[in-house]
């Protein structure tokens, strides 16, 4: 339609819209100046009266079509009609309450789980990063092929070489650290990243207050100073803006407020909870091995605008070979890889957050096939009603208008449910999703979000009204007049009906087996053995501030004093202190060598797991002694260097060869390596995480390898809170600025440890219940439904002699091979999923038998209590009910 | 078409508006005119006239006004607009063209 026919059409279509009545006051006006005139006609022509109108309105036809014919010339029918049958369906709503609740409650918990899912998947997946142009940021890796070190951070040098060279806008590094904050209040750790300060042209974020770090911040002799986050601003300061350019003490030294960063802000990936941001030269740990190859940073680049991923790499693989010349030492053997910086933040989550969308989804169609089962056997009591107005010439598009729109007012009232459902689900996912989730505090219902539950809600809808408004209006209708609502038990209707059950079985099947392996897989991670014993254990960390406790002399000091003290009280007699502890931290995995043995071919380095041990460690974590001797208070500075290995090391590295009396040769960086004799083997532990095989490990003197703190742990069956006082008081006496932190009991921390994984379990365990429920009243629908409409049948059978146990047998039979035909389809769909759930699985393979197994009783067993009831009506259907009912 | 009685959809447009072309009418005036030039060879109940005339007004080629008749009384008086001109125009060459070739047709002798 042109433009120049809107002037004259639209004004006219708004008004039969608006002014339905004017208009159709009009068109009688118009007809009947028409019979007046033709009855005038007629007069003159010498009729009487009478006879001329007669005449008049005889020419003239139906008036009723007329009129309906001009009103369906507006074209407006198609709206009206839909207020109309709006309106017409939500009066039916209104009079069937139960339908109405079953299937907007059904609707509105699908789309609301789907929605608070999907905010989940949105937050973590799609929507880009909370920084300026975030396409331009790309995460620097490098990675050395010889030493088959698939990635690890930049070093210093080459962030800095980076940074100056064409590839990038800038480039900046970080890495995470925790300092303590005194003077404000409690002593407490902060949440620390140190950083190159040219990360924050990196990110382009503007600080709130103040300015962020800036290369001179870096040099050499610089003042001190710290960018705080918004939150310690609020929390510590009270949000006053005078804190800007006064100090705070961090680690017992003075570092200047220069700047707050919106609480938003945060470097990617480094770590979850950010307080202060300072420069790397500042770090008092860090900033002692600035130089080496050992200090190896997040590093994250902005690419120049415009630029490609592809250009961008081919430029920076020239400074690869650039760098790999001017430092062979180095960087020999490095390359530096590339990736954009959303792919980095999401890590491994893509997976089995896209199977949680997923599984959800199902849940979903579950409920759509159940509400269309249902919206199936109600159009079929409404068989007559639809088959009268046919009759009486509504078009079959104008019917299938009107049972859709019913759909649609059903629908909508579901969705309106679901995004309040959406609501709570979302701050409750936000409660129950791990904090180690990347992005989880941008997880909320957005507008992106709202846009996908409405895309859903509209997809449900025309999902489960289809197929029952094209049942109810096919051709076989007419019949249904004749035959009345009873027995026109469509055949067609009746196969989709079983058709569905039989989908929701194989889809409910996929969900339990899905979740199933989760159980089991979880099952299995909890009930690893870690090789140490967790029960009774608690651990608390206590860190030096290293300006005022520099060198390893005082670090020694500091925990011979500390032993001393603990040992002397009671409840804390069986304790030792230790570095890094198993699954609580990341593990220091080092190179050694061992003396007399050949030297390995390149590329294969010689690793182990390292731990820094006080005597009584493996007594406190009940680590068995295989060998030789455990640590004792000899052993320190002044004696002969020792170290003992676990029994995977023995193993894996000595074979045949008896390893007591060997000698080892490795270091801490930034120290070189030194010989120690190995002393004992104690047993294997599981050291990064439980799901990890136990791996080498070798342990050292705690006296002969210092560090600036460590982690205490206490075996005591006391209960926590009384030893975590008297940890406190200890600590106390010996310096009041130190903080006690990350205190737990080992046993929860284990459970921490899984708790991604327990969470996935939780959520798809739940989906899995709730499919297996829609199921069940799936098959339950339809064998009542077919049951009530073969009531004549089971009274003829009864009346020709079939004993009730032979009715039952042949529903119980009808409904079961429903289910186990759907089993058999599932089970196919559910290899298909533990497939793709692989990576998430411990300790079972994809095709867990006992998971299959049991997947399958539980959906035939649920089957069989749905056939149950409708087996029982058919059972004692009264012959003379029966035969008397049509 | 054993009666040369409805008249083609269509051609029935094209005669209400070859009609309003030469003055605006009222919906009885028009039957009435209808009648008169096409005598009874072209049969136009009155019952589909209306709903014709309707469907010419949504779309946008004629339109209505409510006007006093002759003999006071008020009547909807409908006239045509530059674009039902412009489609009568079409249509009238479209309908020349048609016709011409149909009665070359028809007088095609049997050889």
């Amino acid at each position: 339609m042109q433009f120049r026919q809107w002037v004259y059409t639209v004004p006219l279509r708004l008004r039969s819209l608006f002014q339905r009545q004017k208009a159709d006051q009009d068109l009688d006006d118009e007809l009947s100046y028409h019979i007046e005139q033709k009855t005038k006609e007629y007069i003159s022509s010498g009729m009487s009266v009478h006879e001329a109108r007669r005449a008049a309105l005889l020419e003239m036809g139906g008036m009723e079509k007329i009129r309906e014919q001009c009103r369906s010339a507006r074209r407006v029918n198609t709206l009206q009609d839909f207020f109309q049958d709006s309106r017409y369906s939500l009066r039916m709503l209104r009079k069937n309450p139960g339908f109405t609740g079953v299937v907007v409650l059904t609707l509105g918990l699908g789309i609301g789980a789907n929605t608070a899912v999907f905010s989940v998947v949105y937050a973590v997946l799609l929507r880009p990063l909370p920084y300026p142009n975030s396409q331009e940021l790309v995460s620097i890796l490098e990675r050395n092929e010889h030493a088959a070190i698939k990635q690890r951070g930049c070093s210093y040098q080459d962030i800095q070489v980076l940074g100056d060279g064409k590839a990038f806008t800038n480039v900046g590094g970080a890495v995470r650290h925790q300092l303590t904050l005194t003077g404000s209040g409690d002593p407490t750790t902060v949440g620390t990243v140190v950083v190159t300060p040219d990360i924050f042209p990196v990110l382009d974020v503007n600080p709130v207050l103040g300015r962020y770090l800036l290369a001179n911040d870096d040099h050499k002799g610089a003042a001190p100073v710290v960018v705080l986050s918004e939150g310690l601003w609020r929390d510590r300061f009270g949000a006053n803006p005078g804190v800007v350019g006064t100090a705070i003490v961090l680690d017992q030294r003075a570092f200047t407020v220069v700047g707050i960063m919106p609480s938003g802000f945060r470097i990617p990936v480094v770590e979850p909870h950010q307080d202060i941001w300072i420069a790397i030269s500042q770090d008092p740990l860090f900033s002692t091995f600035l130089r080496t190859r050992a200090n190896s940073m997040f590093t994250f680049g902005r690419m120049k605008p415009g630029a490609s991923l592809a250009q961008t790499q081919s430029q920076t693989d020239g400074v690869s070979a650039q760098l790999a010349s001017d430092f062979p030492a180095e960087n020999q053997g490095w390359e530096v890889r590339i990736s954009p910086l959303q792919k980095a933040t999401i890590g491994d989550m893509k997976t089995p957050l896209l199977v949680l969308l997923g599984a959800v989804g199902l849940v979903l169609l579950l409920a759509c096939i159940n509400i269309a089962n249902l919206l199936l056997a109600r159009a079929t009591s409404r068989t007559r009603e639809l088959a009268v107005r046919q009759a009486l010439g509504a078009a079959r598009s104008r019917i299938i208008r009107q049972l859709l729109t019913e759909s649609a007012v059903a629908g909508s009232l579901g969705a309106i449910v679901g995004v309040g459902f959406a609501y709570w689900g979302v701050r409750l996912l936000r409660l129950l999703l791990p904090s180690t989730t990347p992005s989880v505090d941008r997880v909320e219902l957005g507008a992106w979000v709202l846009g996908f539950a409405l895309l859903l809600s509209a997809t449900a809808v025309v999902g489960f009204g289809s197929a029952p408004a094209l049942l109810a209006t096919s051709s076989e209708m007419q019949r249904n007049l004749k035959d009345g609502a009873q027995s026109g038990s469509s055949g067609a209707r009746l196969k989709l009906r079983g058709f569905l059950a039989g989908v929701e079985i194989a889809l409910a099947m996929v969900l339990v087996v899905g979740a199933g392996l989760l159980v089991r897989s979880l099952m299995a991670m909890t009930s690893v053995n870690p090789g140490f014993e967790a029960a009774h254990v608690l651990r608390a960390e206590v860190s030096l501030p290293r300006y005022q406790y520099s060198t390893p002399r005082q670090w020694t000091a500091f925990s011979n004093m500390l032993l001393e003290r603990v040992h002397a009280q009671p409840d804390l007699k069986d304790s030792a202190l230790a570095v890094p502890l198993p699954v609580v931290d990341s593990a220091v995995n080092l190179e050694f060598s061992i003396v007399g043995h050949a030297a390995l071919p390149p590329g294969m380095p010689a690793t182990a797991d390292y731990v820094s041990i006080s005597p009584g460690y493996f007594q406190v974590m009940g680590i068995p002694l295989l060998r030789g001797r455990s640590f004792s208070e000899q052993d320190s500075m002044s004696s002969p260097l020792v170290t003992m290995i676990s029994a995977s090391f023995a193993r894996v590295y000595f074979q045949n060869e008896n390893p007591l009396g060997q000698t080892l040769m490795f270091g801490f960086p930034p120290g070189p390596p030194v010989a120690r004799e190995i002393v004992g083997i104690v047993g294997d532990i599981h050291d990064s995480k439980l799901t990890k095989e136990a791996a080498p490990m070798m342990y050292v003197p705690f006296a002969q390898a210092p560090f600036w703190g460590g982690e205490l742990v206490v075996k005591s069956t006391r209960p926590s809170s009384a030893i975590v006082g008297s940890i406190r008081q200890v600590v106390r006496t010996i310096d009041k600025n130190l903080p006690v932190t990350d205190i737990a009991t080992m046993p929860d921390v284990l459970q921490e440890s899984v708790a991604q994984p327990r969470f996935r379990t939780w959520l798809l365990s739940a989906f899995g219940i709730v499919a297996l429920l829609l199921a069940a009243a799936g098959v339950f629908g339809v064998l009542s439904y077919s049951v009530a409409s073969r009531t004549r049948e089971f009274g003829v059978r009864a009346a020709l002699g079939a004993s009730p146990a032979r009715i039952g047998t042949m529903i119980v039979s009808e409904g079961l091979g429903l289910a186990f035909i759907g089993l058999i389809v599932g089970a196919a769909g559910a290899f298909a999923l533990a497939r793709l759930l692989r990576s998430e699985l411990y300790g079972i393979t994809t095709h867990d038998p006992v998971t299959f197994l049991v997947a399958a009783v539980a959906l035939l067993s649920t089957a069989l209590a749905a056939c149950l009831i409708p087996a029982w009506r058919a059972m004692w259907t009264d012959p003379i009910i029966g035969l008397r009912c049509e | 078409m054993s009666k040369p009685s409805d008249v083609v959809q269509g051609t029935l447009d094209m005669l209400l508006l070859k009609i309003l072309a030469l003055e605006p009418m009222n919906g009885f005036s028009i039957s009435q005119r209808l009648k008169q030039v096409s005598g009874d060879v072209l049969q136009v109940s009155d019952g589909s006239l209306y709903p014709a005339l309707h469907k010419l007004e949504q779309e946008g080629w004629i339109t209505a006004t409510w006007r006093t008749t002759e003999n006071n009384r008020r009547a909807k008086f409908y006239s045509l607009t530059i674009l039902g001109r412009r489609h009568l125009e079409k249509e009238t060459t479209n309908w020349s063209r048609l016709s011409s070739a149909i009665s070359r047709v028809v007088k095609l002798r049997e050889a």
